[in-house]
């Protein structure tokens, strides 16, 4: 496999046409890339001898040996695939084979052969890395555009900004946005450089920790964790691409709309010949805004409402969408769901939530300020429900300069 | 393959499956995550969790709002141990004298 | 391969009838009024009070209602890691450990739902000659019981760990034949019994109140309406001491957050449970292929805060890698904690609390109520339908705490680790 600068693993075998990844874990299904963010687990690769790392999420080494992972003989021809078939209608494992203990005894034994996803790590890790304490007034969770908008609104108003961004590059949707594009995710990290803001990238932010030295949040980085205590804190985590309920909407091939445009935008890599966008009604413009880029770029384009898909057709790769007006063939299936807020960090700190179907999920609740239900936590974009690229950055901007205000 | 609508890739719970679990009774979310095991595998719910209560609520005649999302539990994304293993917090009990003790 | 039955649904009453339709068994009622009476009332539905109305409606008593107050799992039942073994320091619990290791190698086809019991042992490592002498005297002790515990040598520990660093490890003991499971299966196994003989279980309703009645027995007051209970039994786990309350009874017992976590799935390697004395470590591997372990931290004093802390995954992850250096690149998925009822000499508390004959105790499980519950559930039911009683129960007293001639005569358990 041949990989350029510093393109993700992921990247690297998209453009090198590398299909499926891995299996599933219980019907041994085809698994592979779905949202390019770091996020789900479509791409778990063995890399370097260490297993279960996302493809997407891992900077191409030279040398380093990448393997698929749950599957004999391998992720495209798997046999245990046969489990799928087997149990066509579902498995309930809770019931299967209590009816006698000798076939209760040999459940148990196979299933435990079978259980598990990735094998040991090759050889013990090298060093366990240090840590490193911060002390800050302001921290910012999530890269991008209303993260970078609102630490960079900090940070110029004075304050020591930290910005924490889990991806190999901050920008976040604004990379997978052919309307915004990578021109717009480099002006917005400049404007933060300019302004002071310190960007730690690559470093997720991994739990709030009240009772641990009167709060601290624990950021992990690839070889290091930082121990983060800050006098505000901006949750700008944004959305995860989620998946839409049609049959057979887990094959490989159906990706995530944004991962799509990510894939155009930040990587210049057409994902399919003929794609077909299946889209919920929320997300029209920006299904418009990536057929136009994919239309542009020389690809077949169908757009086709979620109400109206039936079904995805293909073996370890899709091969065509059923739908009420018939089929459409296509060699890439993007799902444009409304992405779900990613509020679990906010939670963990006590900000309120409510499940909102239509703006992606438990959005955080805010007040006009951008204001959480707990005191000296923030939000803006679209944790607090989606709002897409732009208004996010508008978002971020605004509760940054309050957040400066009150800080 | 055979036809099936999924709701969490990381353990392979189907639209199928979370009917036959709230017909057993279970119904709560955190009841769901446990017969069902979605939200468990290694995005944590991240994918799933909003599907999964969309489609609870409308199994189960719930308004939205009253459905809260499954505990946030820590941490937030897989974590390697070695990362973990030399923060400041860490408890030390007395035989506890750095990595290598003499045998 | 899978072998079995393709349809693996037969005889399943949950699904579909013959008309299609899909009818809700009554296992778990959510909403809707309590019954304004009823023989037993079991308040907690974890799996002591669940495991105890599983038995009470297979000797016919069905007239029970279990009350939980919150979702079915929410508490201590939920949250632990699964063990079950034979290797403890009192007859008493290892001859009752025997008894439920053989209900739980038998609860899959006796109940009708996996629950995964993989006997893998369980191998306690000492870093002492002190530990290797106490855990000798167990040994001795569970030899004479029928329980093949082995001291081993380090090496030998190896050969059934080959991840594990043998570095101050100095001894090692080990019975195959205990072993993990997963614990809510328990849960669905007895509630779906029960609830098939006639037992009622609501969840999302708690207990505010216990009302004595004249001629014995208490109204049981819900915000679902009361239930005229003849008997209550306690089986609130860690919040024991709250109901007892109630109705002024004292009961010794205190929360003690104990937290754990789990790793990726990794494909099977590691067969037994593994703990050591010196920290409380324990990790095994589920079914699901996870590394499921914790660590016991000092000085938190009693809480029912159940949050998680850096502290714990800080120290967990220290020992570990220090005892299986391999699993550095291992990375943690979550972490969540449960309180442990701590009981002042390890033992749990059973039976009718002194000078309140229709209220009944069994709690103070010290964090291994999971493993006691299919034989004390089995126990406790043959004992209120009045079979001669288990010495457990004259053994076991709320009395034993506050009665002079009682005190000593009891043994304290001090092998409650991890």
């Amino acid at each position: 496999m041949r990989a350029y600068g510093d393109e993700s693993v992921a990247a690297a075998a998209i453009a090198s046409g590398a299909r499926v990844l891995s299996r599933s874990l219980k019907y041994h299904r085809p698994r592979t890339f779905f949202c390019l963010e770091g996020h789900c687990s479509g791409c778990l690769v063995r890399l370097g001898g260490v297993p279960n790392l996302r493809a997407c999420q891992s900077p191409c080494t030279a040398g380093a040996e990448v393997e698929g992972q749950n599957a004999f003989p391998s992720a495209e021809v798997d046999l245990l695939g046969a489990v799928d078939f087997l149990f066509s209608r579902g498995l309930d494992h809770h019931t299967l084979m209590t009816g006698s203990s000798v076939l209760n005894r040999l459940a148990n034994k196979v299933v435990r052969q079978l259980s598990g996803l990735g094998k040991l790590p090759a050889k013990a890790a090298d060093r366990l890395p240090d840590v490193i304490s911060e002390d800050i007034d302001v921290c910012v969770i999530g890269g991008g555009p209303s993260g970078l908008a609102a630490a960079a609104a900090c940070a110029r108003a004075g304050k020591s900004v930290l910005l924490v961004d889990d991806q190999l590059r901050p920008g976040g949707s604004l990379r997978a946005d052919p309307r915004q594009g990578r021109v717009a995710a480099d002006a917005a990290i400049a404007s933060c450089n300019s302004a002071g803001v310190r960007v730690l990238d690559r470093a997720t932010a991994i739990g709030f920790f009240p009772e641990d030295d009167g709060g601290v949040l624990a950021v992990a980085a690839p070889e290091q964790l930082h121990r983060v205590k800050a006098r505000a804190w901006i949750w700008a985590t944004g959305g995860y691409p989620v998946n839409l309920p049609f049959a057979d909407n887990d094959r490989p091939g159906v990706i995530a709309a944004r991962a799509v445009g990510r894939l155009l935008v930040d990587h210049g890599i057409v994902g399919g010949d003929k794609v077909c966008v299946v889209e919920v009604p929320e997300m029209i413009d920006d299904a418009e805004a990536l057929a136009q880029a994919l239309a542009a770029a020389g690809t077949d384009v169908v757009r086709v409402a979620l109400s109206a898909a039936l079904g995805a057709r293909g073996r370890s790769w899709v091969t065509a969408v059923d739908t009420t007006h018939g089929r459409v063939d296509c060699d890439l299936v993007a799902v444009a769901a409304i992405p779900s807020p990613a509020s679990e960090g906010p939670r963990q700190q006590g900000c309120k939530v409510v499940l909102d179907p239509a703006r992606g999920g438990f959005r955080v609740v805010v007040d006009e300020h951008g204001r959480t239900s707990t005191e000296g936590v923030w939000a803006c974009g679209d944790v607090t429900g989606y709002l897409g690229p732009a208004r996010s950055a508008e978002d971020g901007a605004r509760v940054g300069a309050n957040v400066a205000g009150s800080v | 393959m055979a036809r099936k609508i999924v709701l969490c890739r990381c353990e392979d719970v189907t639209l199928a499956d979370l009917e036959h679990c709230v017909s057993r009774g279970y119904a709560d979310i955190e009841e769901v995550k446990r017969y069902t095991g979605f939200g468990t595998g290694p995005c944590q719910g991240k994918e799933c969790l909003a599907p999964m209560a969309a489609q609870l609520a409308r199994l189960t005649h719930v308004a939205p709002e009253q459905i809260r999302p499954f505990t946030s539990r820590p941490p937030l994304a897989p974590t390697p141990i070695k990362i973990l293993a030399q923060a400041p917090d860490a408890h030390r009990f007395d035989d506890d004298e750095g990595r290598d003790p003499p045998t | 391969m899978i072998p079995g039955n393709l349809d693996d649904d037969e005889g399943d009453e949950s699904r579909a009838d013959a008309s299609g339709e899909i009818r809700l068994p009554a296992t778990l009622e959510s909403s809707g009024p309590v019954p304004p009476k009823a023989e037993i009332v079991i308040v907690g539905g974890g799996v002591i009070g669940l495991a105890i109305a599983y038995y009470l409606a297979r000797r016919g008593l069905t007239d029970v209602v279990v009350l939980e107050r919150g979702y079915l799992a929410e508490g201590a039942s939920g949250r632990n890691g699964g063990g079950i073994r034979q290797q403890w320091s009192t007859e008493i619990n290892i001859r009752l450990m025997q008894e439920s290791v053989d209900l739980c190698r038998r609860f899959a086809v006796d109940l009708g739902v996996n629950v995964w019991f993989r006997q893998g042992g369980y191998l306690f490592l000492a870093r002492s000659q002190k530990e290797v002498a106490r855990l000798q005297k167990n040994i001795d002790l569970q030899n004479r019981c029928g329980v093949h515990t082995k001291m081993l040598e380090p090496k030998a520990a190896q050969e059934i760990v080959p991840e594990l660093d043998l570095r101050g490890i100095v001894g090692a003991a080990y019975n195959p034949t205990d072993g993990i499971l997963f614990p809510w299966p328990f849960l669905w196994g007895y509630a779906r019994q029960a609830a098939a003989h006639g037992v009622r279980i609501f969840t999302q309703t708690p207990v505010s109140g216990l009302v004595p009645q004249q001629g014995g027995g208490y109204d049981v007051v819900t915000p679902r309406g009361a239930v005229r209970a003849r008997r209550v039994i306690n089986a609130t786990g860690a919040w024991s001491p709250q109901l007892a309350k109630l109705i002024g009874v004292d009961v010794p017992t205190y929360p003690i957050r104990h937290e754990i976590c789990s790793s990726e799935p990794l494909k099977p390697f590691l067969r037994p449970m593994v703990s050591e004395l010196s920290s409380g470590l324990y990790c095994s591997q589920s079914m699901r292929g996870e590394i499921v372990g914790g660590v016991t931290l000092p000085g938190h004093g009693s809480t029912y805060a159940m949050g998680s802390t850096l502290e714990f995954l800080a120290t967990y992850a220290r020992r570990l890698v220090r005892l299986m250096p391999i699993l550095g690149d291992i990375k943690i998925l979550r972490q969540w904690a449960g309180p442990y009822d701590q009981s002042p000499d390890g033992n749990p508390i059973l039976g009718a609390a002194p000078a309140h004959p229709d209220f009944f105790l069994a709690c103070g499980f010290v964090g291994h109520g999971f493993m006691m519950a299919p034989i004390v559930g089995k126990l406790y039911a043959e004992y209120l339908t009045g079979d001669k009683p288990h010495e457990i129960f004259s053994r076991y007293t709320l009395g034993r705490f506050s009665d002079p001639a009682l005190a000593g005569q009891h043994e304290k358990e001090d092998f409650n680790i991890g």
